[in-house]
């Protein structure tokens, strides 16, 4: 070692033989060889597009045609992958196996090949008998995770095409067991979450025939996309509208714990899967609500929607927290009491929410805070005095005319106290002068032009408000002020006739003779 | 009226349950190995331990590595602590100290780059008194009066320096080291020295400010001096001389210092101890090329040491002084190279010619060292004697003053040409044969025209073997260098031609050494006439010839001097540059090859040597079988004939395979490579089987070549099978993967790797997808990596090819998900790789193949993103600078890539 360094200085003679030269030079020109293909197949690539620059009409017309093109060749490749299938599955010799796995994939990829998978072609090839063969009982997972990927992408199909998954459904829930393995479990899963996604029959069926006990399972363990998988077949299944399939999936012994687990701790997609499956559970099932918002699931969400940035997810958990709020009395008058921390970082996330930019989450944080809004005082006062006010103010001007309509819904609540039995509600009247004072007004004179029958009736609720409510009887100058009479007088044989009786009573009552008079 | 609505589910949103398409199977998995964690090792046993170690016994042995490691993996500090205490005891067994400072030693290096990064870091974070202790123990031990302890430890300081001086740790090291050195004794005086030897050749000149160098030169220069009289000392300070020179550029651009630093290693090349003499040669050539320019005033004198000792100095001293010119040479080669390319002179250092001004005397000189050859050295494969040395600087100066050479050697020629000592003869063909590079075509044919006749007359009439092996030898130059299209005047004619091969082929039956250099003369005959049109003149010979190469395979005698080699790689060589014209008779090679292979697998039990004579058979059939597919695959009629035998060849291919257990064979997999480019997707039928061996080939870490060699097959297998190589998909990414977090792997195999990449995702498009973020996370790491050069050029040249292996990756990827729905899984990444794109331009050191593949991949960023590239790209820091430097470029691959990416920027930007 150490005198390696000091090794004489020997250079490679100039007469040597050929073959040390010649090998090198053999194995270097297979390398450029590989390079220049490389190089080749690359530029072959590149200029693939070339050809089909100019005018962007001629580009949209080529790639048209070439899909068409594709599309037919596709077809045929199907009839015939699935033709190899048929003759691979009566196919008894030696190398069975692989001749059917071998069939599978082909089929399976071209099934997976392009936007608009040839379904149809390869159900009228007759895939589907063959494919459910192919699930018997006792086939190696390799088969089993093909045929059922086949199936996946045909559920993923029109809904004729998924109907056409029906013979299949008893042995792809049978491969959701235990005795699975999970590759097979997690396909034979997405199959049937494509299924259950297509409609409400489909969803009765697989209910009948047992499929949400073994998928309500595989959500137990704490990771893995299979848990992911079969969470979001979950949330199609407990679809509704029949509720019994929500409640049923609750009650599975540990299923509460699994989802609460999830969304604490897994990752940003495992937790949306399973914050849809509890949009539907609090949708659907007052028992599941009610379980829900008893084992503290509001805080885990309180805390994802104020920790993630991602869209996927902030949907399902701010749907969840709403409809927490809204299906069950118990959360609003018991958990989320002002002072309560928990109540502060809901009010918090919302208000985060009102200042994103996407429009979903500005929409049903609204539609959050209305619910909020509709309980006590307190809780108004709460949503009062919060950074959201201004946020609404801003949105109830500018925003669409859907998130308009629910702040409408979170201003106006602010401005009555709880309902205490018949007759109008009372006014609180120091949060409808200021918020009146701040400009709201026009934005629900707005709503009272609007063709929309529950938004209308929104705006003439808050104009009587107003009317009735503003001190020293500036109500009706006020909506004067706003071309409010106008908007009303629309109504005056308008075909709805409780919009129509609401806003003539109010022109009659305040802009009635008298008005003017006294100026 | 009641305002206090509390509204459900909003029905608005809800979700499109037939959205998921699934395309994807198996998730990918990270790999993580097991350790098993065993009691730990107690630090008493550590002599036991170490002469364990170098027990002869396998099983103890195994065993006492084994502890090692764990020890190591469990306490590292303690563990090198021990070792030090172990290595500065004295009373320990020298075998065991020696062996303590290597490991303590491989603890602090590794040839691998990843590796040594990583001992560094480990000891950079070690405990602060543990270094202490160990280096205080490693000082210790150079007063050791045990040689051994003590030149291990100077060793294991010098490793230290390397880690801790760059960090200015450790400052106080070169000063304790000189501290006392005119008091030492002489062995601690000469530790001491061989220490500062290796702590040059460790750090680089930069860390050590020039104070210190001074008192490094300093001390050297006077352990050289004639008042010191012990002779080891005065070796180690010349040894370490030759280390330190790299830190005296200050010193040498001193007069008055240069001269006193060139006295004394001139002084010491009359040493009377050899040695010394040999090892301040070894300064002079290493002066030769770090302080070129410096020598001018010395260049005489040292020209008077040198031919005094290349004519009466031992061998070793000689060929040193012989050493000496063949340097100055390869300076003056390449600053003329540079010359020529640019006139301008990018180069500071200007030729001093002094090839030129001494080659009166210095060829003289060096002919006379030609008549000094061994008597059986044509037959001895590692010899290297004053004769081989001194041929081989005179074609160096052939190649540094071309024409003025001739008139110099052609006396020397017909001087000794025809004298009756074969030693005569022999150095004056070998003088000839030298030459044969360098000067112009017009000075040397007519000699060449004169000289053929007589020298095919020599080749087989000639008595004397070595005298015919080199006038093979020169024949063969004479090919290569005089013969081909771009040589005006033919100095093979249908006149001469025949003869030509008649003398060659007969020649093939001489001595193996004669046969194997007429062998070589062939392949250069052929290798001339591989442009030379549809009809070429080889082709009446072409059955003859090859008969005769197969014939040469088959002597008994075939094995000695790599005969059997030669002829195969000449008959590839002949296929090769085959015309349209013979393909019929390649086709019917076919045949004769595959049955040679198919003999050589009908193995009974062979002993260990003849496996493996019959594995390097193989090799040679596979090669040739490589050859012969590329040739008959490369036209379409020839490879519709070929695929017949298709099925026949893979199958014996992966019999090749087979009898060897362990390993994979190199050249069966390069023929594999050949054979799937001919087979097209028809490939994917012998996938199942041949599978096995691509992975085992893949995993083959200690022959990184087979290693190399199989990540091209697998790219080759790619283009062959596209979309068809989805089920093996996994296993490759997998093994790539690993093999690229891996340490020992030798970095040359990683470029093709990350190209490899690319090749699978061209060919499976979107599929690549699962493979995606793994992919770009290793790309993205080996990118930071490789964005910054520093370093000698053969690292920089490492670099560019890591660029280009990444560039290629990233160029594959984006080409195969394009107008796939996709391509927005790429948007994440295009930041990065705009950024390693603006990071390599501003570096200012890619060459021309990696400008190329970095345009086009800012090209496939554009075209693959589209308009969400766009903005990316404009924001970006040089992509505009970049793209017209490359628009400007005189290089017309580069050009036609950035006229392509400005197209594809253009169309991003528009939309």
């Amino acid at each position: 070692m150490a005198d390696d360094s000091l090794a004489s200085h020997r250079r490679d003679p100039i007469k040597s033989s050929v073959g040390n030269v010649a090998a090198q030079r053999r194995r270097q020109n297979a390398a450029t060889v590989g390079k220049e293909r490389r190089e080749s197949l690359v530029r072959a690539k590149r200029l693939c597009r070339v050809g089909a620059t100019g005018e962007g009409d001629v580009l949209v017309e080529e790639n048209h045609m070439m899909t068409d093109e594709e599309g037919f060749l596709l077809e045929d490749q199907t009839s015939s992958a699935v033709k190899e299938l048929k003759s691979a599955v009566v196919y008894q010799g030696k190398g069975a196996m692989q001749k059917r796995v071998n069939a599978l994939r082909e089929l399976r990829r071209l099934l997976s090949k392009s936007e608009f998978p040839p379904v149809e072609a390869a159900l009228k090839a007759g895939a589907i008998p063959l494919l459910v063969q192919c699930l018997s009982f006792g086939s190696p997972d390799e088969q089993l995770l093909e045929a059922a990927w086949c199936l996946t992408n045909i559920a993923a199909g029109k809904p004729e095409e998924t109907k056409a998954l029906l013979p299949a459904l008893p042995l792809l829930i049978a491969h959701l067991g235990e005795k699975s393995s999970l590759p097979v479990a997690e396909q034979c899963a997405w199959a049937l979450g494509n299924v259950a996604g297509e409609g409400e029959e489909l969803r009765k069926v697989l209910l009948s025939q047992g499929a949400l006990p073994p998928l309500a399972r595989m959500v137990l363990p704490n990771k893995g996309s299979t848990v992911r998988t079969a969470a979001w077949a979950l949330s199609n299944l407990i679809k509704g509208p029949d509720p019994k399939a929500a409640t049923e999936l609750i009650k599975v012994d540990g299923v509460l714990d699994a989802i609460l687990r999830h969304l604490r701790k897994s990752d940003e997609e495992l937790a949306t899967e399973v914050a849809w499956v509890v949009v539907y559970l609090s949708a659907l099932s007052n028992f599941a609500t009610g379980v829900l918002v008893k084992s503290d699931a509001l805080q885990p969400l309180v805390e994802r929607l104020a920790t993630s940035n991602s869209l996927q997810l902030l949907i399902p958990v701010l749907r969840s927290l709403g409809n927490l709020v809204a299906g069950d009395s118990h959360t609003t008058s018991t958990v989320l009491i002002p002072g309560h921390e928990i109540t502060d970082g809901v009010i918090k996330v919302l208000v985060k929410c009102l200042k994103s930019d996407h429009r979903v989450l500005k929409k049903e944080a609204s539609w959050v805070l209305s619910n909020i809004a509709a309980g006590s005082i307190e809780h108004k006062q709460l949503i009062y005095s919060s950074e959201a006010v201004p946020l609404l103010l801003r949105l109830l001007s500018t925003a669409p005319f859907d998130i308009r309509k629910e702040v409408a819904y979170v201003l106006g609540n602010l401005c009555v106290a709880p309902a205490t039995g018949e007759g109008k509600p009372d006014l609180i009247k120091e949060n409808l002068v200021s918020l009146v004072q701040r400009g709201c007004l026009s934005g629900f004179i707005d709503l009272v032009r609007s063709a929309d029958i529950e938004a209308a009736r929104l705006g003439l609720q808050f104009t009587e408000l107003v009317l009735r409510g503003m001190p020293n009887g500036d109500g009706p100058k006020l909506v004067e002020q706003e071309d409010g009479i106008d908007a009303m007088e629309r109504y005056q044989f308008h075909e709805n006739e409780d919009l129509r009786n609401m806003a003539n009573g109010l022109v009659d009552k305040y802009f009635g003779e008298d008005y003017g008079v006294n100026e | 009226m009641l305002i206090p609505l509390v509204n459900v589910v909003p029905s608005a949103l809800t979700k499109d349950p037939n959205s998921h398409v699934k395309d994807t199977t198996a998730a990918w998995f990270l790999f993580s190995s097991q350790r098993l964690f065993s009691d730990r090792w107690k630090p008493m046993e550590v002599t036991q331990v170490l002469l364990n170690a170098q027990s002869i016994d396998g099983a103890v042995r195994k065993n006492a590595e084994e502890s090692l490691k764990q020890f190591q993996e469990q306490n590292l500090p303690g563990f090198l602590l021990v070792l030090s205490g172990e290595l500065v005891n004295e009373e320990k067994p020298v075998e065991t100290r020696k062996l303590a400072g290597l490991i303590l030693k491989n603890a602090l290096d590794a040839k691998d780059q990843q590796r040594k990064v990583e001992l560094v870091q480990r000891w950079l974070l070690l405990d602060g008194n543990a270094k202490s202790q160990i280096k205080a123990g490693l000082l210790k031990t150079l007063t050791s009066p045990v040689s051994d302890a003590r030149s291990t430890a100077s060793q294991v300081i010098a490793k230290v320096a390397g880690i801790e001086l760059p960090h200015k740790q450790w400052p106080e090291l070169i000063g304790s080291l000189l501290s006392n050195v005119h008091q030492l004794p002489a062995h601690a005086k000469q530790a001491t020295l061989e220490t500062l030897g290796y702590l040059c050749e460790e750090v680089s000149p930069d860390v050590i400010d020039q104070d210190q160098v001074n008192k490094i030169l300093t001390a050297v220069v006077q352990g050289m001096s004639s008042s010191e009289v012990n002779i080891d000392v005065r070796l180690a300070a010349t040894r370490a001389l030759y280390n330190a020179l790299g830190f005296a550029q200050a010193n040498f651009s001193n007069d008055m210092e240069r001269d006193y630093l060139m006295r004394v290693v001139c002084e010491a090349t009359q040493s009377p101890d050899v040695r010394i003499r040999q090892a301040a040669f070894e300064c002079l050539v290493s002066i030769s090329s770090t302080y070129y320019e410096k020598l001018a005033p010395y260049i005489q004198d040292i020209f008077n040491i040198t031919a005094k000792a290349v004519r009466e100095d031992e061998e070793p001293v000689a060929l040193q002084a012989v050493e000496f010119w063949s340097s100055i040479c390869d300076e003056e080669i390449d600053i003329l190279e540079e010359y020529g390319g640019d006139f301008t002179g990018d180069s500071n250092i200007p030729c001093f010619y002094f090839i030129k001004q001494a080659i009166p005397a210095l060829v003289p000189m060096l002919l006379e060292t030609l008549l000094k050859q061994e008597e059986d050295q044509d037959q001895d494969e590692g010899a290297w004697n004053i004769a081989m040395a001194g041929g081989t600087c005179l074609g160096l100066v052939a190649r540094t003053v071309g024409d003025d050479i001739v008139p110099l050697v052609v006396p020397f020629i017909e001087e000794n040409i025809t004298k009756p000592d074969w030693r005569q003869r022999e150095a004056a063909t070998y003088a000839f044969g030298s030459i044969l590079e360098g000067p112009s075509p017009e000075k040397l044919i007519p000699l060449v025209n004169v000289a053929l006749t007589f020298m095919l007359t020599a080749l087989t009439k000639d008595p004397n073997s070595h005298v015919k092996d080199t006038t093979a030898w020169t024949l063969g130059r004479i090919f290569e260098f005089l013969h081909g299209s771009a040589v005006d005047t033919p100095i093979i004619t249908q006149a001469n031609c025949q003869q030509i091969i008649t003398v060659l082929l007969q020649s093939m039956k001489d001595t193996p050494n004669v046969a194997e250099k007429a062998c070589g003369a062939l392949y250069f005959l052929a290798q001339g006439y591989e442009e030379v049109g549809p009809s070429s003149p080889l082709t009446p010979f072409f059955q003859e010839i090859v008969q005769s190469l197969l014939t040469v395979t088959h002597r008994e005698d075939a094995r000695e001097s790599r005969l059997r080699t030669a002829a195969y790689e000449t008959l590839n060589e002949v296929v090769r540059c085959s015309t349209e014209e013979t393909a019929p008779l390649v086709l019917q090679l076919v045949p004769v090859i595959t049955m040679e292979l198919h003999n050589t697998l009908e193995g009974q039990k062979l002993s260990s040597d003849e496996k493996e004579k019959q594995s390097e058979l193989q090799g040679l059939l596979c090669g040739c079988l490589q050859v012969i597919i590329q040739k008959l695959g490369s036209s379409e009629s020839t490879k519709y004939a070929f695929m017949q035998y298709a099925d026949q060849i893979m199958g014996l291919f992966l019999k090749v395979f087979a009898c060897r257990s362990a390993t994979v064979h190199e050249e069966a997999m390069l023929a594999i490579g050949a054979l799937a480019y001919a087979t097209g997707p028809d490939f994917a039928k012998y996938m199942p089987e041949f599978y096995k061996y691509l992975e085992m080939g893949l995993q083959n870490f200690e022959e990184y070549q087979v290693c190399a060699v199989t990540v091209g097959v697998v790219g080759d297998i790619c283009r062959a099978l596209e979309e068809k190589i989805v089920p093996y998909c996994d296993g490759i990414m997998t093994q790539l993967l690993k093999n690229l977090s891996s340490n020992q792997l030798h970095r040359s195999v990683k470029p093709p790797m990350f190209s490899c990449f690319g090749d699978i995702a061209l060919a499976v498009g979107e599929y690549f997808e699962k493979y995606l973020m793994w992919a770009m996370s290793a790309l993205q790491s080996a990118a930071e990596l490789s964005t910054h050069t520093a370093g000698d050029d053969e690292l920089i040249e490492y670099i560019n090819t890591l660029r280009n292996g990444i560039l290629e990756a990233y160029s594959g990827i984006f080409q195969g998900f394009k107008n796939s729905p996709k391509t927005q899984l790429l948007i994440p990444y295009a930041p990065h790789i705009l950024q390693f794109l603006d990071g390599i331009y501003m570096e200012k050191d890619m060459d021309d193949v990696v400008m190329k593949t970095a345009i086009g991949v800012l090209g496939d960023l554009a075209d693959t993103l589209g308009s969400h590239a766009a903005s990316l790209i404009q924001q970006s820091v040089s992509s505009k600078d970049f793209l017209n430097e490359c628009l400007s470029s005189e290089d017309l691959m580069i050009k036609e890539s950035a006229e392509w990416a400005k197209l594809a920027i253009t169309r991003a930007i528009s939309v």
